[in-house]
């Protein structure tokens, strides 16, 4: 069988799991389900801003940006869940256009910082205008979607608009990634100077995959505020950057299913750890450190290891004569 | 190189893993296999839903070792009666180190998982992401922030702290007790759900007492250098040095210290007082007013109040947890009581029983007094406000003065208060 349909009939065996599996978990288990999805998005939103080579920390702020959009939308402006989702992004996306003009001036380590700077000055302005952002305790009393009879209150329904949402949104980003607009995001980040050579405007592929990466963000931040009812700065601040950053690095980012693998193990271990409360930072960070030290190209190159020992073990056994 | 140092160290690679491996999943097993409860009576379950790790973890951990030491103590005794069943006593705790993700799983968790009756929070944010599930569910929740409460939140009380109202009686004993002060300054941090809402119940005490507010210092978390602050505070030469929130105390008063501020000190909290006077002195701490009593004090022996043996807890606390004793210390296992009595008068666990008997019962509040407030600020009268102790340090020891009437100053001051939370950009319904 073709590794393409081979790939297709696995991803319809996993979201035929998915779709199987919170009926198994414990109730809360099922928040963090709905939680761990949202974050999915969230890595792979942000592996495509990585595809250019820079790495930004604006990432989490820019979830927080579409997550206020949607909650003012509904809220203030009686606009609907369904609609106030993708304008959400559609905002993210537009803060992102104008952030472009002074972030992109600025490369690697400059533009990290940069995007910090941009990132916490958006976060300051949600904490000191009370009106109409709350100021730091935000704003409660976020309408849950509705549609027909549907609770969305509940958790099971709530996952499964979710998967669609982010099963939806993960393949507009693979086919971006894998379209000619992906590879020219490749050769942005590993041969800039060639692709400007060419014709090539690096500035706006840069600014590309920073808008369309924090424009599907955004619709994360919809997805979660109109779950937990309330939405707060502290929610998108640089702990949760770092989180980001852990979970794309300790996944890899080689590969598209890179951060996926990374968020989804990761948030696993974390939630394995309750009951040692007082410990479980010290053993996420044992965790981090050994995966660093043994899986340098992340969780992703696991696969690729353990082939490369099978064959070793066989060539080993087979004996220097047959390799010769 | 790298392969070498593993080679000859006394843990190779392959043993590093399969140990770190093997403890980890001892470890995670730990956590699916809960323990074995040899009780011989009903238990019934308290949640708390609060911040065990993380920066606010102070307001979080001290709390759950409280209630520890109460459950031990209601179980040792045999038990409490409701509705002629005996049960005992369990604590459940989930840590959502103030995170609302974990917030909202740690409450569905506690209710549906472990049962819990009750579930004890901090306030702010965390409480606002569980109400729209909790209120649809009525799960009786505590917050220790009234302002949590809105007019739909039914199932949301504060019995115990009604942060910030209580300071009003701190300012009140202040200008009983030192008619020369005529000047305040206060500096807090600013966050609408502990900072605004205290510098503005402050500034409404200040101006019932007759005393100026001649500056207000709004500073953020993220300050790590407190001297500009305590520099421009100073330099407008109040009489009065009012730190409205306990954030940045000790790091407040080290800079008061240092700059030889002499005039009077109040503040919300004064957590750690021993760790502020090692850094400044006795003679400097000595004075300082503030709201939260340690539980040796005579005073809390007195007729009215309504914590069992608090020296006995003070004690036992202390012993098994030196360095750990905070506000929060007394404050959840105080709530924990108060369902209890409330049960034992509905004589049933029934959610809508148990706040009916809460709201019938007149003279519950821990240090005396008891009445249910807070429609005027937040739309429902959900807010348990009574006597409160005014605290100052004397020769190093937390000491109360006395109990100042928080329900007498709001009857006769909620305009000022609701004037200020207005001027302040607070939620007033």
């Amino acid at each position: 069988m073709p590794k393409k349909y081979t790939n297709c009939a696995g991803l319809a065996g996993l979201l035929a799991a998915l779709v199987i599996v919170p009926h198994f978990l414990k109730y809360h288990h099922q928040d963090f389900l709905i939680f761990l999805t949202i974050n999915v998005l969230v890595v792979s939103s942000y592996r495509l801003v990585t595809l250019t080579g820079e790495w930004s920390l604006i990432h989490a702020v820019m979830m927080g940006v579409g997550a206020y959009a949607s909650t003012l939308l509904t809220k203030s402006a009686g606009l609907s869940f369904w609609i106030s989702l993708p304008l959400a992004g559609c905002v993210a996306g537009a803060v992102a256009a104008i952030l472009c003009f002074p972030l992109f001036r600025m490369t690697q380590f400059y533009f990290l910082i940069g995007s910090f700077a941009a990132g916490e000055a958006i976060r300051l302005c949600w904490i000191h205008f009370i009106q109409p952002f709350g100021g730091t305790g935000g704003i409660s009393g976020i309408p849950f979607p509705e549609l027909g009879n549907i609770d969305f209150l509940e958790p099971v329904p709530y996952f499964y608009l979710v998967l669609v949402i982010v099963t939806l949104c993960l393949v507009l980003l693979y086919r971006i990634e894998k379209s000619r607009i992906g590879l020219t995001l490749r050769a942005v980040h590993w041969k800039a100077p060639l692709a400007e050579s060419v014709g090539v405007d690096t500035w706006k592929y840069r600014s590309l995959a920073f808008i369309i990466g924090s424009a599907f963000v955004g619709i994360a931040g919809s997805l979660k505020v109109h779950y937990l009812g309330t939405v707060t700065p502290n929610q998108y601040g640089i702990g949760f950057m770092v989180f980001i950053l852990i979970w794309v690095i300790v996944g890899g980012y080689a590969t598209f299913y890179g951060a996926i693998i990374g968020v989804v193990v990761l948030s696993i271990l974390d939630e394995s750890f309750r009951g040692f409360e007082e410990l479980r930072p010290a053993i996420y960070g044992l965790i981090l450190i050994a995966s660093i030290l043994f899986l340098p190209s992340g969780l992703e190159s696991v696969p690729e290891r353990i082939r490369g020992w099978v064959s070793n073990r066989a060539a080993a056994r087979n004996g220097p004569g047959i390799q010769g | 190189m790298t392969e070498k140092k593993l080679t000859t160290s006394k843990m190779n690679r392959r043993e590093f893993i399969g140990k770190t491996t093997a403890g980890v999943a001892g470890v995670a097993l730990g956590t699916v296999f809960p323990r074995i409860s040899s009780a011989a009576n009903d238990v019934i379950t308290l949640g708390m839903n609060i911040p065990m790790t993380g920066d606010y973890a102070p307001w979080g951990l001290p709390g759950l070792y409280g209630c520890e030491i109460i459950a031990k103590n209601i179980n040792d005794a045999g038990g409490v009666s409701i509705g002629g069943t005996t049960y005992d006593i369990n604590i459940a705790a989930y840590d959502h180190g103030y995170d609302t993700d974990k917030a909202v799983q740690g409450f569905k968790k506690l209710v549906l998982e472990d049962e819990a009756k009750m579930v004890m929070m901090l306030g702010g944010s965390t409480v606002a992401s569980v109400l729209p599930w909790g209120t649809r569910k009525k799960v009786l929740t505590t917050t220790l922030l009234p302002s949590d409460i809105t007019p739909d939140s039914e199932y949301l009380v504060a019995t115990c702290e009604s942060h910030p109202l209580y300071n009003v009686t701190g300012v009140e004993w202040l200008a009983r007790n030192h008619p020369d002060v005529k000047t305040a300054a206060i500096v807090t941090n600013n966050d609408v759900e502990y900072g605004l809402q205290s510098a503005a119940t402050y500034k409404a005490a200040f101006e019932v007492a007759g005393i100026e507010v001649i500056d207000v210092n709004l500073h953020g978390f993220d300050i790590t250098d407190f001297a500009p602050i305590v520099s421009s505070v100073l330099a407008k030469n109040p009489d009065v040095f009012c730190m409205a929130t306990s954030f940045y105390v000790t790091p407040l008063m080290e800079q008061l210290y240092h700059q030889g501020y002499q005039g009077k000190i109040i503040s919300c909290t004064l957590d750690y007082y021993d760790e502020i006077i090692a850094k400044t002195s006795q003679e400097f701490v000595n004075g300082t007013i503030y709201q939260f009593p340690d539980f040796d004090d005579p005073k809390l022996t007195e007729e009215g109040v309504k914590f069992p043996d608090p020296g006995g807890f003070d004690a036992a606390f202390r012993k098994d947890h030196p360095n750990d004793w905070s506000a929060v210390s007394w404050e959840y296992p105080t709530i924990a009581l108060n369902w209890i009595e409330a049960a034992q008068t509905a004589g049933s666990l029934d959610t809508d029983d148990i706040l009916a008997a809460m709201k019938s019962t007149e003279q519950q509040f821990i240090f005396g007094g008891g009445q249910w407030w807070g429609s005027q600020l937040w739309g429902l009268d959900n807010t348990l406000v009574g006597r409160w102790p005014v605290v100052v340090i004397e020769e190093g020891k937390a000491r109360i003065q006395e109990f100042g009437d928080v329900a007498g100053w709001l009857s006769s001051n909620t305009e000022v208060l609701v004037k200020h939370m207005k001027e302040m950009g607070l939620r007033v319904v």
